[in-house]
């Protein structure tokens, strides 16, 4: 060893202790938010917040995998929400015509999700930018169009009818609002710390580099094609369990959870939120809905509102609420230290 | 001299908080100890294309809620209306009905919903158990399914087979006198349009057989450009053209269509011409479109109908639409059961609706029916006619025959397996 390497190995080891000090916070603050979360029935009896929460699992965990690809890996796919309504109608069908135990349809949707999206992610990630962004959109449609013409087994443009069947197993029964409510928790604080181990593991740093220099992550022998469609495929099957959430809160699937706008919805949280931090489409999530909720209340014009809203973060902050938020805070703190 | 401020709670806060936590438990006693008013919520499509299918929902509700409050209200209570958008998106709608019951303490629901949001609600309703009727889903399936069927939720609308049945025959009756035997179709590319086209088809060619369908053409819903539909229809030179395009598309369809003169060349049946939205929207309208009635103030030819379209008019400067008599026929039903039952308690309410007969001015007979077994609407105005560029537009409406339609359909829920 020489004297350079040696000097490496005394910096490289606490760095290591300290990833893993990471690690573990964030398992720490997950457990601490599941806590929080999964206690809330028992301070109060406001069914509309429980809804909240529960469509905040949904969106959120479709939001933030979508940040996974726009944020982490540079990829902006304009048809992700063909993944969210790929995983309430397979999750339905599977629970309306097989009657199988919900743990099982739910490995298994997110099977068919792989398969799916290994497919299209395997033509799609060959392109860039806007030729990504356009043929992603295309099998959008695409799926979007094959649920609506194939009514016999989707039941076309009036959706899922009949309800979900949702059996009780170990104990926990989803037709039970509570119990709805902390399964969705559970989904959604499982779903982000697998994201977030895969945005902190070398794979995360391997997307952030292909975001960065794909040129010269491939001269650095990384396969690149590789990389974004394990990305493309991971994002894929937490965009499906968001939509199962969903179809478990409507007891049912609907065309319009594969149409165009429910991935508009999802680039727009992720445009509130900001894509810089892992967090950022969480909260972009929590003010969309919050934004959608009163404002529904009052009028019937909440476009206006929320066309307002868009313009202000677009050209008033220019970056999402989080990255903006945790800009300002590091400014303060190298003002503070007189830099 | 200022008092230094003890940290912690002081005393006047702590009981204003105890107050505070108090009444907030004991609200929603109180509330319900007085409440005078019931509250009906009503999620419904009020942005977007198709807003003016709520838009005129509410009016008509708003209009006969106005009535029944003035009468004293539901059972004694005066109705407060809760009506919100949904955006025509089913998890939204979802959304919406569960809030308007469980935060805003909504007891009943009138859904106006359209197509899948309607399930959505559907869902809800069997979820919540609160009394939902239905006022804007056409689809045949949300009621005739047995798998769909819960007790609390009834349907006050017009259905896509009553349609059928009725287009079927009287486009029969005038094949067979004109010699129509070649037919064309040209019907918007979803479930309802293929639904109904396939129905319709299959009533004509039952009382017409010897009718052939030549050519059919499936324009996407809300297309703008019509050319290559219109172009193809006429290169197949048919007698006789069916479509079931309704609001923008098929004003934007005649307007394109009257181009070509197409409306001189073969007889044309839309079964949703017949709608002040159509009819007052189309630049030219032809003389002689056969259509079905959506709404229309000249049939039933009652006085009781002509002045509750007028009374309509004169609060909203406009006509009103196919879901504005189905919505205003809800709130009546409400009101009648609610006198009947002396109560405005959802299960009881829905008790005294299945199978209750009220005078309506929507009836075919001054009356409508609640059917009992599938909780849906019968009975009410239904037939054909010829229009005429200017008011009245369709003075003389052919009415449809309830017997046969009872008949037909029976024989169209055996042959579905819904019994």
């Amino acid at each position: 060893m020489t004297e350079l390497e040696a000097g490496r190995a005394e910096t490289l080891a606490p760095v290591r202790g300290s990833a893993a000090l990471h690690r573990y916070r964030d398992v720490l603050i997950a457990l601490i938010a599941f806590a929080v979360l999964a206690s809330l029935p028992l301070f109060t009896g406001s069914k509309a917040l429980l809804d909240f929460v529960i469509r905040c699992s949904a969106y959120g965990l479709f939001a933030s995998s979508l940040n996974l690809l726009v944020g982490y890996t540079g990829l902006t796919s304009f048809g992700h929400g063909m993944f969210f309504g790929l995983g309430a109608y397979s999750f339905g069908l599977i629970m309306q015509k097989l009657g199988l135990p919900i743990p099982v349809a739910f490995v298994a949707t997110l099977v068919i999700t792989a398969i799916i999206a290994a497919v299209i992610g395997a033509i799609c990630v060959r392109l860039k930018e806007i030729y990504f962004a356009f043929v992603t959109l295309a099998f959008q449609m695409l799926i979007h169009s094959t649920i609506l013409s194939w009514a016999s087994f989707t039941g076309g443009d009036q959706g899922l009818r009949g309800g979900i069947p949702r059996p009780a197993f170990f104990g926990i029964n989803l037709a039970n609002h509570v119990h709805l409510y902390i399964a969705s928790c559970a989904l959604l604080i499982l779903g982000l710390l697998a994201m977030r181990q895969i945005a902190q593991s070398p794979f995360g740093y391997t997307l952030r580099m292909i975001r960065d220099n794909a040129a010269r992550a491939s001269f650095l022998g990384i396969d690149v094609w590789r990389a974004k469609l394990t990305v493309f495929v991971l994002a894929a099957l937490f965009a499906s369990m968001g939509g199962m959430v969903m179809a478990l809160f409507v007891s049912g699937a609907y065309p319009e959870f594969a149409y165009w706008t429910i991935s508009g919805e999802a680039i727009f949280i992720n445009m509130l939120g900001g894509v810089s931090t892992f967090l950022g489409p969480m909260v972009g999530t929590v003010l969309l809905l919050l934004l959608n909720d009163t404002v529904t209340r009052f009028t019937e014009y909440h476009g206006i509102v929320l066309g307002v809203v868009i313009l202000f973060f677009a050209l008033g902050l220019r970056k999402g609420l989080l990255d903006f938020v945790t800009e300002w805070f590091s400014h303060r703190r190298d003002a503070g230290e007189g830099r | 001299m200022t008092r230094p401020r003890r940290p912690g709670i002081s005393r006047r806060s702590t009981l204003a908080l105890m107050g505070a936590g108090a009444m907030s438990v004991a609200a929603p006693w109180v509330a319900r100890a007085q409440a005078k008013t019931i509250k009906i919520g009503m999620p419904t499509i009020l942005s977007g294309r198709v807003a003016q299918l709520g838009t005129s929902s509410r009016n008509a509700v708003m209009l006969e809620v106005d009535k029944v409050n003035a009468a004293g209200g539901l059972a004694g209570r005066q109705i407060e209306m809760v009506v919100r958008d949904s955006k025509g998106q089913p998890q939204e709608a979802a959304r919406v009905a569960r809030e308007l019951v469980n935060t805003d303490g909504c007891e009943l629901l009138l859904d106006g919903e359209a197509s899948s949001g309607s399930f959505a609600v559907h869902e809800v309703a069997r979820d919540l158990g609160v009394l939902c009727i239905h006022t804007c889903s056409e689809a045949s399936s949300l009621t005739a399914d047995p798998k769909q069927h819960i007790p609390n939720a009834f349907r006050c609308v017009r259905q896509g087979i009553h349609d059928s049945i009725v287009g079927g025959s009287y486009a029969a009756a005038i094949s067979k006198a004109k010699g129509l035997k070649k037919w064309a179709t040209c019907s918007p590319d979803y479930a309802y349009g293929r639904d109904t086209t396939g129905e319709f088809t299959l009533y004509l060619k039952r009382f017409a057989p010897d009718v052939e369908v030549i050519s059919e053409s499936w324009p996407k819903l809300f297309q703008p450009d019509y050319t290559e539909v219109v172009t193809k229809i006429l290169q197949a030179k048919p007698q006789a053209l069916y479509s079931c395009l309704w609001g923008g598309d098929l004003t934007s369809y005649i307007d394109q269509a009257n181009i070509y003169a197409m409306f001189s060349q073969m007889e044309v049946f839309a079964v949703n011409m017949a709608d002040y939205t159509a009819l007052t929207v189309v630049k030219n309208l032809p003389k002689g479109i056969h259509s079905g009635n959506r709404y229309i103030k000249t049939f039933p030819t009652t006085p009781e109908n002509a002045a509750w379209g007028d009374a309509y008019k004169a609060k909203y400067n406009e006509y009103p639409t196919n879901w504005s008599w189905q919505n205003a026929t809800a709130v009546m039903f409400l009101a009648e059961a609610a006198k009947k039952a002396n109560s405005t308690d959802g299960k009881k309410i829905a008790e005294v609706l299945k199978g209750l007969t009220i005078k309506c001015p929507f009836g075919a007979d001054g009356t409508v029916t609640m059917r009992g077994d599938d909780h849906t609407l019968v009975g009410y105005a239904i037939g054909w006619g010829t229009t005429i560029p200017q008011e009245p537009y369709v003075p003389e409406v052919k009415a449809g025959d309830w017997k046969t339609i009872f008949e037909l359909e029976a024989e169209w829920k055996k042959s579905k397996g819904y019994t």
